[in-house]
């Protein structure tokens, strides 16, 4: 049952190709083949010769033989079907049934006699099967890659994240050299549960050192990311990607210090890490009034190591109206109603850890209007001969400093980018979805209103609405803070910044 | 050693090699992208293949071409990795910078992609080295749970390889265990059975017991398992002792319904090597028959009859049971099927059978008969030999056929037809019963002949045995009415005969075309046949026979075959001498006599009228003129010899025929037999014993190992030492001898270097180059010779076809002092090509077919000391290795004259035939020539000079 190798010759006896199946010498295979077509004779109607040892099963193709060598004992049947199957694979495989044909495919072929025929016993299979193995088409792999590249992508978002937040606390940095409040708190202020103290500082001593100011009044880390939408909320994706992109750009833009980048990677290793994030959601209609008006906070904590789970955290806020918050079902409401402690129900039990970050807290904050707007634009096009002006001006509270922010308004179809006539900050036109896009970096005191005009050829004025800005900000409505982080197991003491 | 080396797994023609390529491949395989890699990969494997080494080139394929992600180049890259040498050659370790693969090897085998996973584990497959192996180990084993089946398979398979390697059982200790758990739950044909051949191979009690818990329901299971299955039984029944034989051949019995026929065919094998019982061995066969007549290919058919022919040599009484139902077989168009069919069932006769296998047979002649197949003649003539074979064995079922075939004997086919006259004369000798009746049959017939063969035959057997008066008659007057009016020939007929001779004309041209080439008779003669030839002739001498039907001895005469005249006029002779013994009245006899005068003479006349191209020959001429005188001039001496001896010698020949014959049955009965010193073989005593000659007997095992070429014989040192050649002198700086192995296909030189002189010897080289049809398998490499010490250094070289080769070539050195190489030349290596021919026996008829055939002659005028015919015959038969076809009994006698046939055949299947015609002269001398025929040049040339070297003979 054991077919010793598949080989294919030309009629004169050239080995084109020979695929050995059984462990057998070099000089054996080649004098084998090389007696082959001396046997070979003509005029017969059956396609084997024996000689005293092996059988050779052929089959001519053309100017070629197909030929397989089995032992004497080998199953006739047997071997004819798999020759059979050679025979359908060779023409599979090879350009041209003459010797060069089979030249350009000799590996391919070789690796499809190796799926007929299994370490020298048949395998039960059909062409298609054998091309499809070949081919090695893998839903698997396909799955597999999708996944990779979808991870792949993900660590770019969340890179591009951390730069857009290196980028602010670079600004608020720059900000508090200036001497602003304690209101904005840098990004990436993170305590440490290590069990060295208030030693533990050094490294984040240094960063404050360098803010020369102890404004960390709260541990945690908070951030505001938020998205206001003028009209539909298609555009979010679209508009978050811009926000990215041009958070790339300004990374270039700006040398980042040694400091930043320590920053950058400090977070990676900090033991306990508080995110607070409030999104707002608001749609304005284009004669004024607020449609809808919407903010969502989330707060997260990512806990490195199960030493470090058992933990409670103190949280202060503001008393805002409309203000309602949400606990996770395994946090102890009653601890956090009375003394706005989050801390877990059963004290045995640790905060989940790993990377992932695990929500704890979420409120919302409804009933605003329009008054509490960050930022309102107001968009003017006037036609004027076969041009189009467009002013847009936008207003911002003094409520918040603005990050990133981008204004977008969508343009009629244009051959050329519009031409800018005056701006306050910066522009770029993206001409595959035919959009402008106004960003300013920041918005503070000294820029709290600003406009840009443009022109484009003669279009209708609603062609220009709906507009989308997206913005980020370091502070929150609702001010939420982490004040202390207390340890509930003996042998870790907690390094409090509190008071700082 | 040839175990040593290393296992070819792939051969590639690839002829655009060069070494510079190696920094092309290189860069390609640095630079370029997935399609521009692979190619660079394939060129790599390609000159791998053809011996270059390319020692840097694998750290390129480290770096660059694992990092690949293309598939093909992956797949590529196994097999890069498959051909690359993997061992140190000189400690016969793993090469350390190949542990750089593993990586690689266990990413893949933890690769999404299923189809990456089983090649991968398939290349595992044919790794040998432990160091590289064991890493993998539980990437491999991991795989056995995959979804794919693809891989599963892959991955038991690859179990399997590693757990056979020796170091096996410790790189995965519980292998058995894991997959006989895989085998329990696994779904996948092909998985299944690469599971249980593990098991079969590795831990035998474990598959058995998997197939005896599973017996109920073999007969359900996939027949890729089911082969695995038959495969386990035959080799567990023998190795044990026959304890619960019966559970497995119940399962085989089960399986012998199977519906794939491959896993019936091998089922019945499995069956008759179980068990030798009759009851067996009859389903056996049965199922052998039933595989005969429900398949078509004519591979398997005659496949399958070599199977039956092998029952019939151990188990005949069982065989004699199916024969019809092998003559069934005769159904199929196939001559060799047919011509199997017949062999086997003439061995196969008994008296009871005879009776039915001779209707058979003939049924299919009436057949042959009503439709005109293509082959139909050439059928029939097989089926007229297998019917006289029946005949002779038993001769009481001539009556019933003998009529039936002298039918034929104006077969159109004229093998058929003297096949059939030949059976004639035979039973008319053997059979008097049935003479009577023949001699008027034939008489009846006769006009009906066409070849002049067959009437120079049957016109014989006229003459032998008409004894009758009235058949004598009968004889006479049939004999005058073929031969029609006298004269043959006139000078006035002009107007007729110039009709006559145009369709007489091209049948002469057709004869001198085909005597132009001499023919060796089956006496071994070397004749040039002047005489018509009776292939030639049949056709027209047909067309002749429509225009006079009656008178076809008359058109052949007329046609120049004087041959046959001759015997005609012998015939009439005898028929005359007899006729006077039984004719009471004398003027009759006389009148006969003068008749048969009048023919002889007409015939003399025609032989020397230019009416014919060829005159007569000088012997036809002769032996008409004897006759004529002989009739003149009777006397009892001639009388004797002409009524009497002729049937004498005939019967002596049939009777030497037979003797010969059941000589020949005798020799191969004794074969059979037990020699007193054979080895007896106690199965108690087995294990004790390491290899036993039951184990030595595993026929399937050693089928596969010789098939692999793993048989080395060892040869007795004697011999050895004989085989030893110097290669350089005793006083040459550097002295070499060589010892050369010649297996089948290939030649292996053992040189011993010696170091002569007192300094170290440099870069020392052993070049050798072929002449003929050798070539060199691998390079020569470079060796430091210290002073006086010595290398072995082995060398390969491959045969291709049989024809003596010349190695030759010279030692190549540097020494410190002197700067230039220096050489010694070696001595030449003549490869004998005796060592690749055997003695070998074919029929007479398919010598002469292959002398007509092949196209190179080689042709040597004897030269010899020797003076006796006989004696140079064995001394050529001795010193070529052949054997002598022609019957000792042919060469027996003393006239000055012999002929011979030798025929050998080669280890590659070449055909080597030789005719040896010699001749004593006057001074006691021989003279003559001895013809080498081949199909290949090689062994005519070869040949040749052997028996040019060796005929003087005399000095041995």
């Amino acid at each position: 049952m054991v077919v010793l190798a598949a080989s294919m010759m030309s009629k004169s006896g050239k080995v084109l190709v020979s695929r050995q199946f059984v462990d057998m010498t070099r000089g054996r295979i080649e004098g084998l083949l090389a007696a082959f077509p001396k046997l070979v004779g003509t005029g017969k109607q059956h396609t084997y010769v024996e000689t005293q040892d092996v059988r050779y099963v052929y089959q001519p193709i053309e100017a070629l033989y197909l030929l397989i060598i089995t032992n004497k004992q080998s199953n006739i049947l047997e071997d004819l079907d798999t020759l059979r199957l050679l025979s359908k694979l060779v023409p599979e495989y090879s350009p041209s049934l003459d010797e060069e044909g089979v030249c350009t495919a000799v590996f391919d072929l070789v690796t499809a006699f190796d799926e007929a025929i299994s370490l020298g016993n048949k395998e039960n299979v059909t062409v298609a099967q054998v091309k499809q193995y070949c081919e090695m088409e893998s839903n698997e792999e396909k799955l597999h890659k999708l996944v990779m590249q979808s991870k792949v992508n993900e660590t770019k978002d969340h890179m591009r994240q951390r730069v857009t937040e290196i980028e602010k606390s670079k600004i608020d940095r720059g900000k508090s050299e200036k001497a602003f409040g304690p209101m904005r708190s840098p990004n990436n202020i993170d305590m440490n549960t290590r069990g060295s103290g208030p030693g533990a500082g050094p490294i984040f001593g240094d960063i404050h050192k360098t803010k020369e100011q102890p404004l960390a009044s709260s541990p945690a880390h908070s951030k505001l990311a938020g998205g206001m939408k003028l009209g539909k909320g298609q555009k979010t994706n679209q508009f978050l990607e811009s926000l990215k992109a041009e958070g790339e750009v300004i990374l270039e833009d700006t040398q980042p210090s040694a400091v930043q980048s320590r920053l950058s990677s400090v977070p990676q290793s900090d033991p306990i890490t508080v995110k607070i994030e409030e999104k707002l959601n608001v749609t304005i209609k284009r004669d004024g009034g607020v449609n809808n008006f919407d903010i969502q906070g989330t707060l997260a904590l990512q806990v490195l190591n199960d030493t470090n789970g058992f933990i409670q955290l103190q949280i202060e806020n503001q008393d805002v109206t409309g203000l309602s918050f949400k606990t996770h079902p395994n946090i102890n409401k009653e601890l956090f109603n009375s003394q706005q402690i989050v801390g877990a129900k059963d004290p045995n039990r640790p905060f989940p850890t790993g990377q992932n970050e695990t929500p704890l807290v979420k409120w919302r904050i409804q009933e605003l209007n329009e008054a509490s707007l960050p930022l309102a634009v107001n968009c003017w096009p006037s036609v004027s001969g076969n041009e189009t002006y467009v002013n847009i001006e936008y207003e911002a509270s003094d409520m918040f400093d603005l990050h990133n922010v981008v204004i977008s308004i969508p343009l009629p179809a244009l051959r050329a980018a519009p031409s800018v006539r005056q701006i306050d900050g910066e522009w770029k036109y993206d001409s595959r979805n035919s959009v402008l896009e106004w960003s300013v970096i920041l918005i503070d005191e000294s820029n709290r209103s600003g406009s840009m005009e443009f022109a484009v050829p003669a279009a209708d004025p609603s062609s220009f609405f709906p507009i989308s800005v997206g913005f980020s900000a370091p502070s929150t409505f609702s001010d939420l803070k982490v004040t202390a982080v207390h340890p509930l197991r003996e042998g870790y003491r907690c390094s409090s910044v509190e008071g700082r | 050693m040839a175990s040593a080396e290393k296992p070819c797994t792939l051969l590639v023609h690839f002829d655009k090699g060069s070494p510079s390529m190696a920094n092309e491949i290189k860069a390609d395989l640095e630079s370029g992208d997935g399609p521009t890699k692979a190619d660079a990969m394939r060129r790599a494997i390609s000159l791998l293949l053809n011996g270059e080494t390319l020692p840097h080139l694998f750290i390129t394929v480290v770096r660059y071409v694992q990092s690949c992600d293309d598939h093909a180049v992956q797949k590529l890259l196994l097999l890069y990795l498959e051909t690359v040498e993997k061992r140190d050659p000189a400690t016969g370790k793993a090469l350390p910078e190949m542990i750089l693969i593993c990586q690689n090897l266990r990413n893949n085998l933890q690769h999404p992609n299923e189809y990456i996973r089983g090649v991968t584990l398939r290349f595992i497959c044919r790794l040998t080295e432990p160091d590289l192996l064991e890493p993998l180990v539980p990437s491999i084993l991991a795989n056995l749970e995959h979804r794919h089946h693809f891989v599963r398979r892959h991955a038991l398979s690859a179990i399997s390889a590693i757990y056979r390697l020796p170091q096996g059982d410790q790189l995965i200790p519980d292998a058995p265990e894991v997959v006989e758990r895989a085998l329990a739950t696994e779904q996948d044909a092909a998985a299944r059975r690469n599971a249980f051949l593990m098991l079969c191979a590795c831990a035998q009690e474990r598959a058995v017991e998997y197939l005896l818990t599973n017996a109920e329901r073999v007969s359900e299971w996939p027949d890729l398992l089911q082969m695995a299955a038959v495969d386990l039984i035959r080799k567990v029944c023998r190795s044990k002792g026959r304890v619960d034989k019966g559970r497995y051949i119940k399962i085989i019995i089960a399986l012998l319904s199977a519906p794939s026929t491959a896993v019936v065919y091998e089922c019945a094998g499995a069956l008759v090597s179980l068990s030798s019982a009759p009851t067996a061995v009859r389903a056996a066969a049965n199922t052998y028959c039933q595989l005969l007549s429900s398949q078509s290919d004519n591979n398997v058919k005659l496949i399958i009859l070599d199977r039956l022919h092998e029952l019939r040599a151990s188990h005949r009484e069982v065989m004699v049971d199916v024969v019809m139902d092998v003559l069934r077989a005769l159904a199929s168009p196939n001559v060799d099927v047919r011509r199997k069919v017949l062999d086997l069932v003439l061995d196969l006769l008994t008296p009871r059978n005879v009776e039915e296998v001779v209707l058979y047979l003939k049924k299919e002649v009436v057949k042959t008969q009503a439709a005109e197949a293509e082959k139909g003649g050439e059928y029939r003539q097989m089926l007229v030999q297998a019917i006289h074979a029946c005949t002779v064995k038993y001769p009481e079922v001539a009556g019933s056929v003998v009529h039936l075939l002298m039918d034929f004997l104006g077969d159109t086919n004229v093998a058929a037809a003297v096949d059939v006259v030949l059976f004639v004369r035979e039973i008319i000798e053997t059979n008097p019963k049935l003479r009577v009746s023949m001699i008027q049959r034939l008489i009846d017939t006769f006009y009906q002949i066409r070849a002049s063969r067959v009437c120079v035959c049957a016109l014989w057997i006229l003459g032998e045995y008409s004894l009758s008066l009235s058949e004598v008659e009968s004889a006479i007057s049939t004999i005058k009415q073929c031969l029609g009016e006298l004269p043959f020939y006139t000078v006035s007929e002009e107007g007729e005969s110039a009709d006559s001779s145009k369709p007489a004309q091209p049948v002469v041209n057709s004869v001198t075309v085909s005597s132009r080439r001499p023919v060796v008779l089956a006496d071994g003669t070397y004749a040039t046949q002047s005489a018509a030839t009776e292939t030639a002739v049949s056709a027209p001498a047909a067309a002749l026979g429509s225009l006079a039907s009656t008178q076809n001895l008359r058109s052949l005469i007329l046609s120049g075959d004087f041959f046959l005249a001759s015997v005609v006029a012998c015939t009439l002779t005898k028929l005359v001498l007899r006729l006077e013994e039984v004719q009471p009245s004398k003027v009759e006899a006389n009148k006969a006599c003068t008749g048969a005068l009048l023919i002889m003479v007409s015939i003399l006349q025609l032989g020397q009228s230019s009416y014919l191209p060829h005159p007569i020959d000088n012997d036809s001429y002769d032996r008409i003129v004897l006759c004529v005188r002989l009739l003149c001039n009777t006397g009892d001496d001639v009388r004797k010899v002409w009524l009497q001896s002729c049937r004498q010698s005939f019967a002596n020949m049939l009777a030497e025929k037979q003797f010969r014959e059941t000589e020949e049955m005798k020799a191969k009965a004794q074969i059979s037999h037990a020699q007193p010193d054979d080895l007896i073989d106690f199965y108690h005593l087995k294990s004790r014993r390491g290899m036993s000659q039951l184990e030595l007997e595993d026929a399937v095992q050693d089928d596969l190992k010789a098939a692999t070429g793993q048989f080395t014989k060892d040869a007795d040192d004697t011999n050895k030492l004989n085989r030893i050649l110097q290669l350089t002198g005793f006083s040459d700086p550097v002295y070499a001898e060589a010892f050369v192995t010649v297996h089948h296909y290939d030649i292996v030189l053992d040189v011993t270097v010696i170091n002569r002189t007192k300094e170290t010897l440099q870069n020392l080289c052993l070049e050798l180059a072929t002449m003929g049809d050798l070539k060199l398998v691998d390079r020569p490499q470079n060796y430091t010779l210290a002073p006086e010490s010595s290398k072995q250094i082995r060398a390969n070289i491959k045969v291709s076809s049989t024809e003596t080769g010349v190695i030759f070539g010279n030692i190549v050195y540097e020494t410190s002092n002197v700067m230039e190489r220096s050489v010694v030349v070696l001595n030449d290596i003549h490869i004998d090509i005796m060592d690749y021919i055997s003695p070998a026996t074919c029929a007479d008829v398919t010598f002469r077919n292959m002398w007509a055939e092949f196209e190179w002659e080689n042709k040597v005028a004897v030269n010899t000391v020797i003076q006796d015919e006989k004696e140079f015959l064995n001394h050529i038969i001795k010193s070529t290795n052949m054997k002598c076809l022609t019957p000792p009994s042919a060469l027996d006698g003393e006239c000055g004259f012999l002929a011979a046939n030798l025929y050998a055949k080669s280890v590659f299947g070449e055909d080597a035939l030789v005719n040896i015609s010699v001749e004593k002269q006057a001074d006691g001398k021989l003279s003559g020539y001895i013809r080498i025929r081949s199909k290949t040049q090689g062994i005519a040339l070869s040949l040749g000079d052997k028996i040019t070297l060796k005929q003087k003979g005399g000095s041995s």
